[in-house]
Parts: C-alpha cells; sequence; structure tokens
C-alpha cells in the first residue's frame, strides 16, 4: 500500500510540474491543484495507521491518525481559496491582455521590461556620476 | 424542475447544515462542511436561474460580505476572547472537567460561537465569489 | 536670492516648536533625573530586556544631545522655513523635517541610556534611519538622495558587526545586559573578536579612517542637521558606544592599540583634508573626522586619565561644533555664498556673529579662556602618560585644528569684504551666541563640566575618575605642548603654501585610492548582480519556475545520494479494504494523466474533477470522514469554480495547441518525468518512515475533556484553533483579492 500511494502522488505532482510547463495559464493553475492534491494524498497516507475514524475512541482502540486529517483540512480549504485567486488572476490577465498563452504575455512584458532597462540606466548614472561637492580651488 | 429546486433547496441544505454544526464535536462534520453546502445549493441557484434570477429569488445573497466580515469576527473574538480572561488564545469554555449545558446534542459552549463564525464565513465567501465569477460574465456580456 | 527676505513673515513653525520643546524636556530630565533607571522585560524567552539607567555616561550624552537639540531645533524653526521659501517648496513639507529630528534627538537618548547591548544596536540603526531622511531631506537633489544612502549603507552595515558581536557575547556570557558583560568578561579570543566588531560598527558611525567618507557627503543635509549629527548624535553615537563598552574593550590590548592607529590616522586625514577645503561645511566635516579621531585615540589610550579626556572632549566638541555649524549655515542664509573664497570681511557686518564664531573657533583651537582649553590639557596630559608617539600625535593633531580652523574664521570674518549680506535673522544668530557663552563660561567655571565628565569616565571606565582641569602658569609639559601647538599652527596659517601641496595630494591620493571607490565599486557590482539575477528571475515565468525547481529537484537528488537506503524503503501490504483503494488510486493516475494530457480546457476540468472526487472516496476508506466530506464539498465548489472561470476565457483554437516547437515539448516531458521521479523516491521513502509515535496520542486522549467526540474537529476548532483562524483569515483575504482582480474592489 505504501508503494500504491507514493506512485499516486509522485504521478500527480509529475503531472501537475508538467502542467506547470505548459503555455496556458488555465493548465498552470490546474497544474497547481494537481500538485496540492498530491500533498494532501501525501499527509493522508503518512497517517496510514488505519483503523476506524477517530471517533468517540475508546482507550487503546486502533484509530487512523486524526493530526494528519486536520492537516488536510486546512490543506484542503486553502487550496480552494488559492485556486479562487489564481482563476481570477487569469481572469484578469486574459482581460488586460488579450490572451491566456505565456508567450505572448511574455512579449508584453518584454516591452515593459525595456522600459525598465531605461529607468535602470538612469539610475546607474545616478551612481556612477560623480559630483564630489567641489573642485580644489 | 431544476430551477424549483434551485429556488427550494437552500432551505433544506440550511436544516442540513444546522444539523452538522449542531452535531459536530460528536460526528463528522464541522462548520466548514456545513457552509460549503450551504454554499452549493447557492451555486446550484446561480447556474439554474442566472446571477441575476438568483438574486432576486434570493435577497438574502447581498449579505453575504456582511455574512464572510462578521462571521471572521465571531470567529476571531471567539478565538482571542480567552486573552482577555489571561488564557492562551483560542482556550475553550466551560473548561476540562466542567459541566456542559446539552440540548440533544447541541453542545453549548465556546467552540460553537467558533463553528458558527466559521460556517457564515464559509456561506459569504463562496457567495461572494459566485457573485463575481456570474457577474463579471453578465456585465462582459452586455 | 538667498537673502533672507524678513518682511514676509511665515507662519510659526509649530512642530519645529514642538520638536525644541520636547528637547528641554529632555535636557531637564537628564539634568534631574540622574541616577534613575528601569528594565523591563522585552521578549523574556530570547533573554532581552528594556533596561535603561541614566549613569554617569548617559547623563552627558543625554544632556549634549537635548541641549545641542534644543539650539539646533530653535535654529532650525527659521533656518527651516527660510530654506524650503528659496526652494519654493510648500511649508507643509516641515511634517517630513521634525518628525524625524525629534525621533533622531529621542533615540539618541535611548542610545545614552539603554543598558542591553541588543537595545544599543536598535537604537544605533535607529539614529542611522533618521540620518537617513534627514541627509536626504532636499529629495529632489540627486546628490542629496546619494549621500543620504551612502550614510545609511556604511553606518547600518557596519552596525551588523555590533549585532554579531552581541551574539558571540550572549552566546559565552549568557546575557545581553552590559553591565554584566563588563563584568564577566575576561581576556579571550571571545573578547578579543567581539571588542573589535563594536569597534568597527562604532568607528564607522563616528567617521573614522577608513569608513569617514560618508560624513563629507552628508553636509547635502540642511544646516540644522549637519550641525545636530556632528556634534551631539550621529557622529557622537559612536563614541558613545566606545564609552560605554570600554572596559570589554579595555580587555584587549590588540583592540586599544587598533584603536590609537584608527584614531591617529583619522586625526591626520581629517585635519589635512580640513585645511584646504573650500566649502564651508567640508571644513566642518572633514574637521568632525579629526576630531572625533582625537576621542578615538583618547579611548584607545585607554585609562581614568584618558577616558575623563575623552568624555571632557566630547562636550568641549559638541558645543563648538554644532555652533560652527549654524554659523556657516547663518552666513549662507545671509550671503547666498557657501564658499570660503567667495566670502570674506564679514565680521564688520555681522559683528555678534564674528563673535560668537570666534568664541566657537578658539575652543575648537584650545585658546585659553574657553572650555576647549581644557579639552587639549586633558588630552595632553593623557597623551604624555601614555609615551612619546602619543605626544607627538596629540600636537600634530592640536596643530591642526588650529590651523584649519584659524583659516575657516578669518577666512569668513576678516579681509576685504566679499559677497553680499542681507540681514541676519535673529533666530539663526542667537543659538550660536548661546553656545559661545556656554563655551566662555566653560573656560572660567570649568567646574561642572569636569564634573559631568568625570562621572561619564567613571563608567567607561569602570574604575573612579578625578580630573582637576585648570590653568596652571608653568612649565609643565601640557603648557610646552599647547604652545608648541598654536605656534605651529600659527605658522601653517601664516604660510599656506607648507600644507597646500600635502592636502592636495591627500585628496587626489582619497580620490584615486580611497574607499569611497571601493563603496561605489560595491554598490555598482550589487546594482549588476541584481539586474543580472533580474533579467534572470522575472523576464519568464517558465524561467523563474524552473529556477525554483530544478536547484530543490538537484538538492532532493544530492540529499538521496547522500543517504542510505538499506531498509528505507517499504512495499506494505495489502489487506482487507485496500482491495477497494488500489482501483481507486488506479483511477487517479488514469485521471491525472488524462488531466495533463487533455487538449480542450473543458476536459481538464473534468478530469480534475475525477481526481478530486476518486480521492474524496478514498480518504473515506482510510478512515477520514472529515476530511472525505470536505473533500467532496470543496471538490464540487472547485469544480463549478473552473468551469465558470473557463467560460469566461476566449476561445480556445483547437489548432493552436499542437506546439510548434518538438525540443520545447520533448523537454517539457523529460522535466516533468524527473519531477515525478524525484517526488516518487522522496514520498515513498517518506511514507515508509511512520513516526512511531505521534502527537495525537496526546490529542485522543485529551478530546474527552474538551466535550467533543470527533477527534478531527476537536483539533481543528480546539487544539490547533490557531491554525484554523489564520485559514479562515486567508479565505476572507482571498475572496478580496478576488474581488481586486475582478470587480475592482467592490465585494458585492
Amino acid at each position: 500500500m505504501i508503494l500504491a500511494f507514493a506512485v499516486a502522488a509522485a504521478v500527480l505532482f509529475g503531472s501537475g510540474a508538467y502542467l506547470l510547463l505548459k503555455q496556458d495559464l488555465i493548465r498552470m493553475v490546474a497544474g497547481i491543484i494537481l500538485i496540492s492534491q498530491s500533498g494532501v494524498v501525501t499527509i493522508i497516507a503518512a497517517s496510514l495507521s488505519r483503523g476506524r475514524a477517530a471517533i468517540d475512541v475508546a482507550p487503546g482502540e486502533r484509530v487512523s491518525d486524526p493530526l494528519p486529517q486536520a492537516l488536510a483540512l486546512t490543506a484542503l480549504v486553502i487550496g480552494l481559496a488559492t485556486v479562487a485567486l489564481l482563476l481570477a488572476l487569469v481572469h484578469r490577465a486574459i482581460v488586460v491582455f488579450r490572451t491566456a498563452e505565456q508567450d505572448e504575455l511574455a512579449a508584453t512584458e518584454a516591452e515593459h521590461e525595456a522600459g525598465l532597462e531605461r529607468r535602470r540606466q538612469a539610475d546607474r548614472e545616478e551612481i556612477e556620476s560623480d559630483p564630489d561637492g567641489e573642485r580644489a580651488p | 424542475m431544476v430551477r424549483v429546486i434551485a429556488r427550494l433547496l437552500p432551505g433544506p441544505s440550511l436544516m442540513f447544515a444546522a444539523g452538522l454544526i449542531a452535531k459536530g464535536y460528536a460526528e463528522v462534520g464541522d462548520g466548514f462542511a456545513a457552509g460549503v453546502i450551504v454554499a452549493l445549493a447557492v451555486a446550484l441557484a446561480y447556474v439554474a436561474l442566472g446571477a441575476a434570477g438568483a438574486e432576486a429569488a434570493l435577497p438574502a445573497l447581498r449579505h453575504a460580505p456582511k455574512a464572510a466580515v462578521g462571521g471572521l469576527l465571531l470567529a476571531l473574538a471567539s478565538g482571542f476572547f480567552p486573552l482577555l480572561l489571561g488564557d492562551p488564545p483560542v482556550t475553550h469554555r466551560p473548561g476540562p472537567g466542567e459541566h456542559v449545558t446539552t440540548i440533544g446534542t447541541l453542545e453549548l459552549f465556546t467552540p460553537l460561537l467558533f463553528d458558527l463564525g466559521v460556517f457564515l464565513l464559509v456561506i459569504g465567501v463562496l457567495t461572494v465569489l459566485l457573485h463575481h465569477l456570474a457577474r463579471s460574465r453578465e456585465e462582459a456580456a452586455r | 536670492m538667498a537673502v533672507d527676505r524678513g518682511g514676509t513673515r511665515p507662519t510659526a513653525d509649530r512642530p519645529g516648536w514642538s520638536a525644541c520643546v520636547i528637547a528641554v524636556a529632555g535636557f531637564a530630565l537628564c539634568l534631574f533625573a540622574g541616577g534613575a533607571g528601569f528594565s523591563l522585560p522585552w521578549a523574556p524567552s530570547l533573554d532581552l530586556r528594556l533596561a535603561f539607567a541614566l549613569d554617569g555616561l548617559a547623563v552627558l550624552y543625554g544632556l549634549l544631545a537635548t541641549g545641542v537639540g534644543a539650539l539646533v531645533f530653535a535654529y532650525g524653526t527659521r533656518y527651516l522655513t527660510l530654506h524650503l521659501e528659496h526652494q519654493r517648496r510648500p511649508a507643509v513639507e516641515r511634517w517630513r523635517f521634525w518628525p524625524w529630528m525629534t525621533l533622531f534627538a529621542v533615540s539618541m537618548v535611548g542610545l545614552a541610556t539603554a543598558q542591553d547591548l541588543v537595545l544599543v544596536f536598535v537604537f544605533f540603526d535607529l539614529t542611522a534611519v533618521c540620518s537617513y531622511f534627514l541627509i536626504g531631506f532636499d529629495r529632489a537633489e540627486r546628490e542629496a538622495r546619494r549621500s543620504a544612502l551612502m550614510a545609511l549603507l556604511v553606518t547600518v552595515v557596519a552596525a551588523v558587526a555590533m549585532l554579531v558581536a552581541a551574539v558571540l557575547l550572549h552566546a559565552e556570557h549568557g546575557t545581553f545586559a552590559i553591565p554584566e558583560l563588563l563584568d564577566r568578561a575576561e581576556p579571550s579570543t571571545t573578547t578579543t573578536l567581539a571588542a573589535a566588531l563594536l569597534a568597527v560598527a562604532a568607528l564607522a558611525k563616528s567617521a573614522q579612517v577608513p569608513l569617514h567618507f560618508w560624513l563629507p557627503k552628508a553636509m547635502a543635509a540642511p544646516t540644522p542637521v549637519s550641525a545636530y549629527l556632528h556634534s551631539a548624535a550621529m557622529v557622537a553615537a559612536g563614541v558613545l558606544v566606545l564609552g560605554r563598552v570600554h572596559p570589554l574593550l579595555a580587555r584587549s590590548e590588540a583592540v586599544l592599540t587598533g584603536l590609537v592607529v584608527v584614531g591617529a590616522a583619522s586625526v591626520v586625514v581629517g585635519g589635512v583634508l580640513a585645511l584646504r577645503r573650500d566649502v564651508l561645511k567640508q571644513v566642518l566635516a572633514y574637521s568632525t573626522i579629526s576630531q572625533y579621531g582625537y576621542m578615538v585615540m583618547l579611548y584607545g589610550i585607554g585609562g581614568a586619565a584618558a577616558n575623563g579626556a575623552a568624555a571632557f572632549y566630547v562636550l568641549a566638541h559638541g558645543i563648538a561644533k554644532s555652533a560652527l555649524f549654524m554659523t556657516a549655515g547663518a552666513v549662507t542664509m545671509a550671503t547666498g555664498e557657501d564658499r570660503l573664497s567667495r566670502l570674506g570681511g564679514l565680521g564688520r557686518r555681522v559683528p555678534v556673529l564674528a563673535v560668537a564664531a570666534g568664541a566657537a573657533s578658539a575652543t575648537l583651537a584650545a585658546l585659553p579662556l574657553t572650555v576647549g582649553f581644557f579639552k587639549d590639557e586633558l588630552l595632553f596630559a593623557a597623551a604624555v602618560e601614555r609615551g612619546p608617539v602619543t605626544v607627538v600625535l596629540a600636537v600634530v593633531a592640536a596643530t591642526l585644528t588650529f590651523a584649519y580652523i584659524g583659516r575657516f574664521w578669518i577666512g569668513l570674518f576678516l579681509g576685504p569684504a566679499r559677497g553680499s549680506v542681507g540681514a541676519a535673522s535673529t533666530l539663526l544668530v542667537a543659538p550660536v551666541v548661546v553656545l559661545a557663552a556656554v563655551a566662555v563660561l566653560g573656560g572660567v567655571v570649568v567646574e561642572p563640566f569636569a564634573r559631568l565628565a568625570e562621572d561619564a569616565a567613571t563608567v567607561s571606565a569602570g574604575e573612579p575618575v578625578t580630573m582637576s582641569p585648570g590653568y596652571h602658569l608653568d612649565a609643565r609639559p601640557e603648557n610646552l605642548m599647547a604652545v608648541a601647538a598654536w605656534a605651529l599652527g600659527g605658522l601653517l596659517l601664516v604660510l599656506p603654501r607648507l600644507t597646500d601641496g600635502l592636502s592636495r595630494a591627500f585628496a587626489a591620493a582619497g580620490e584615486r585610492f580611497g574607499p569611497r571607490r571601493a563603496y561605489d565599486g560595491t554598490l555598482r557590482a550589487l546594482d549588476r548582480v541584481s539586474a543580472a539575477v533580474h533579467d534572470r528571475e522575472v523576464r519568464d515565468l517558465r524561467g523563474s519556475i524552473a529556477a525554483v525547481l530544478v536547484p530543490a529537484g538537484l538538492l532532493i537528488g544530492v540529499a538521496f545520494v547522500a543517504t542510505p537506503t538499506a531498509g528505507a524503503y517499504m512495499v506494505g501490504i495489502v489487506e482487507g479494504a485496500d482491495w477497494v483503494i488500489l482501483p481507486l488510486l488506479a483511477l487517479v493516475v488514469v485521471a491525472t494523466v488524462v488531466t495533463a494530457r487533455a487538449r480542450v480546457r473543458l476536459v481538464v476540468a473534468l478530469a480534475l474533477a475525477v481526481v478530486g472526487f476518486a480521492l474524496a472516496a478514498l480518504y473515506a476508506l482510510v478512515g477520514a470522514p472529515d476530511v472525505a466530506l470536505v473533500a467532496v464539498v470543496v471538490e464540487t465548489m472547485l469544480t463549478l469554480v473552473f468551469v465558470a472561470a473557463l467560460s469566461r476565457l476566449p476561445r480556445e483554437d483547437p489548432d493552436r495547441f499542437v506546439p510548434g516547437d518538438p525540443v520545447r515539448r520533448r523537454r517539457d516531458v523529460f522535466a516533468a518525468l524527473l519531477a515525478g521521479l524525484a517526488a516518487f523516491v522522496a514520498l515513498w521513502g517518506f511514507l515508509s518512515q511512520p513516526a512511531a509515535d505521534s502527537v495525537s496520542d496526546e490529542h485522543l486522549r485529551l478530546t474527552p475533556s474538551a466535550h467533543g467526540g470527533d477527534v478531527v474537529t476537536v483539533i481543528v476548532a480546539d487544539f490547533r484553533g490557531l491554525d484554523t483562524l489564520v485559514e479562515i483569515t486567508v479565505l476572507l483575504v482571498a475572496v478580496v483579492g478576488v474581488a481586486t482582480l475582478v470587480r475592482r474592489g467592490r465585494l458585492w
């Protein structure tokens, strides 16, 4: 069973990584979802001392470990919030840039970058120029 | 048919959620799950009736932001109130070994407030989320 | 243009006068509350205390910071108004000045009274932060911004050494409290190292060679700031720290010798450079480097006499230097000129200022009938005690001081009249007169000043110090040295050619090899590194993800190669319900692969849903009903939200998906396989080694006393309730984020 869970979690992670490398922003979000699922599976699998659910436990009874479950709960909830935020972000990017493709976003960014480069050049001049306040009289 | 159910479902879902909260500490389920279940009923309404229709049929929805903020405040208050009494945060009352008044399976103690806060917050947050997704669509379409 | 237009009365500078009142109150406090102190726990787990005490050293520096502060602030109320008027800036910009100025004074008093090394560090840096905003007050001017940054970087980076020293000492002696540290420290390598680090921080602050270059630059600040910074606040803070930890420094002969060397170098470099500067404030700035060199040298000499002399020197110098800076500011305000070469003969036109500035200059030059005479007397006495080398150094120092300050005063007030003079505002002259009066008073009745210095030196020397400065009309060595210094100084004054070449050579050498270049080079290099990282990191999202994932993967790989694997991996057993779980896991794997390979976005969403629901079912089977319930509802919501988001994307062009770049595709597959493999190896190893006992045993045991049955719920709501609070806060923050992105922040 340990091996089976490890394989499943690893496949989730690997596929998530693959999707993250994609061009499409929506697929990147899907990749993030898969990776967080992989995390939750791992947490749950870590409590594989499977007995029955930890409810009204009699002393000495074998139950599943409740702490990883609590952690998994938190992870799921936070995951939902993050995904909602990510989707909103993608939505915004599409509204502003009219594309969900990374390369096109990168092109827009490159333009922006050129502007930044000019500003940086100005900064550099500021550091390098050397008005020492006075020349020897 | 779906529309009728969508209109009626929030009622029973609230009942179910109340049950989840009431059983909270003794059985499976807590404020979070209860909140999401109510939010799912709301979601059905949005899907079936559209944003404008859902909000017309269920006028209570526009209080969602208040529910979210109020829920958070309630949960934070019940969490940090013990600080005023000199206890660590999230110290619940009655303390260990003390008597808890119960009505059926409903236990009257501070975690209940905490759970209620979470419940309200989740409903509010998810409803606002649905609202935004649905509304921005309609605004874009216009 | 820069003439005081007396006609227009600007509105009263309320924040400035408030700062002044605060300073006066602080002065009274320091005067009457000597010996008071308190100590409150700050962060007990880190052994930090808010420990303050008004001991002798604190009283001395506190009086200096608040007394000079009050006068400088009063001067500033007028100066700043004129300054803003000349630059045509609104009067409301005062509010960017006075709060920092007040904080400057407060942190200086805090630094003087703090008895905890970390607290000292905090106030030390606080003065640097204040100085940053004050030096950069004229933020429209590039020079001001550059200078502010330079002062901040040099002093704050050096201050890190102080923190390191504090940690070192704490590791060795288990306390940050300075009195106890001074008690416990024995001569050892650690003590030497800590002392050296403390000294580095202090020397950078006091603008000692080779970290002196920021100070002349800092004259870009408005004059009240310069006056305060040079005399009683920023630069004095370094010497204050030296005095505070002096018993510790004295445990190491090497550190003391280093102080003497650095001090002497600063005296000479500062003094020689001050001889030929043209800009008024630069003469004074290099003079400050040189003067603090004296004090550092005195602390390096060590012992009761030198400590007393150092404390007295701080006092005398603070009074004289603030008066001289305010003189320079008043002159510049009245004439619009800030260079010696364009000024002259002001003595007849502003006689009061000339006399007052003369008294201040005489104090610095150690002429009799001023408090300055005694500072040199004590210096000479300490030097004689130490040996012939320091005697020569002391005479050289005094000679240089006499020469450059003489040139300064003579150049300003004597000779042919140059420059047009407007009316000098009373408020710009009065503080100088007050300080000059104090200086002359101290020259007649030296007793109170001597007592202050004695008390301060008692703290820094760690033993009772008595000193009795006075006029002695005999041929004792101190008097001979003083006479020699005046004579030589006078010679330099009359024959400027003697030093011209030397000063030029110094300036040129400093320009070519000086630490300024190192600073500029470092800054440029940092800038380049930052730009390079920025280019690599930010330009391409894929690149930045790779920048995180690839090193992480490599690290994990290294860890695995380095870890012995025998017995680390367990296959596990399959029994009972596992036969249901296995197909579910298989379903998860299949759906995951479908997600990764899907060509249409909707399929991605649906396959994601399959993954989620299969996992939820699985959770129910492994005894986690709570997680299963939440997973089901969350998954439903997620699918809904995902599909809803998909529905507002531009329609996908199915042809587009066939990517044109097979290399890139192969690379992606390879990277993903590698990531999956690494995750597999890591997770398998992790899952194979379950912890023997878990904290949850405790949770299981305690659940009934929390009036609960479902342990998971109790953990969420009670045992780890704080986590849950944070988590739900995240929910709300996320939805506010969504609202901001989608609907410009409207929640409904």
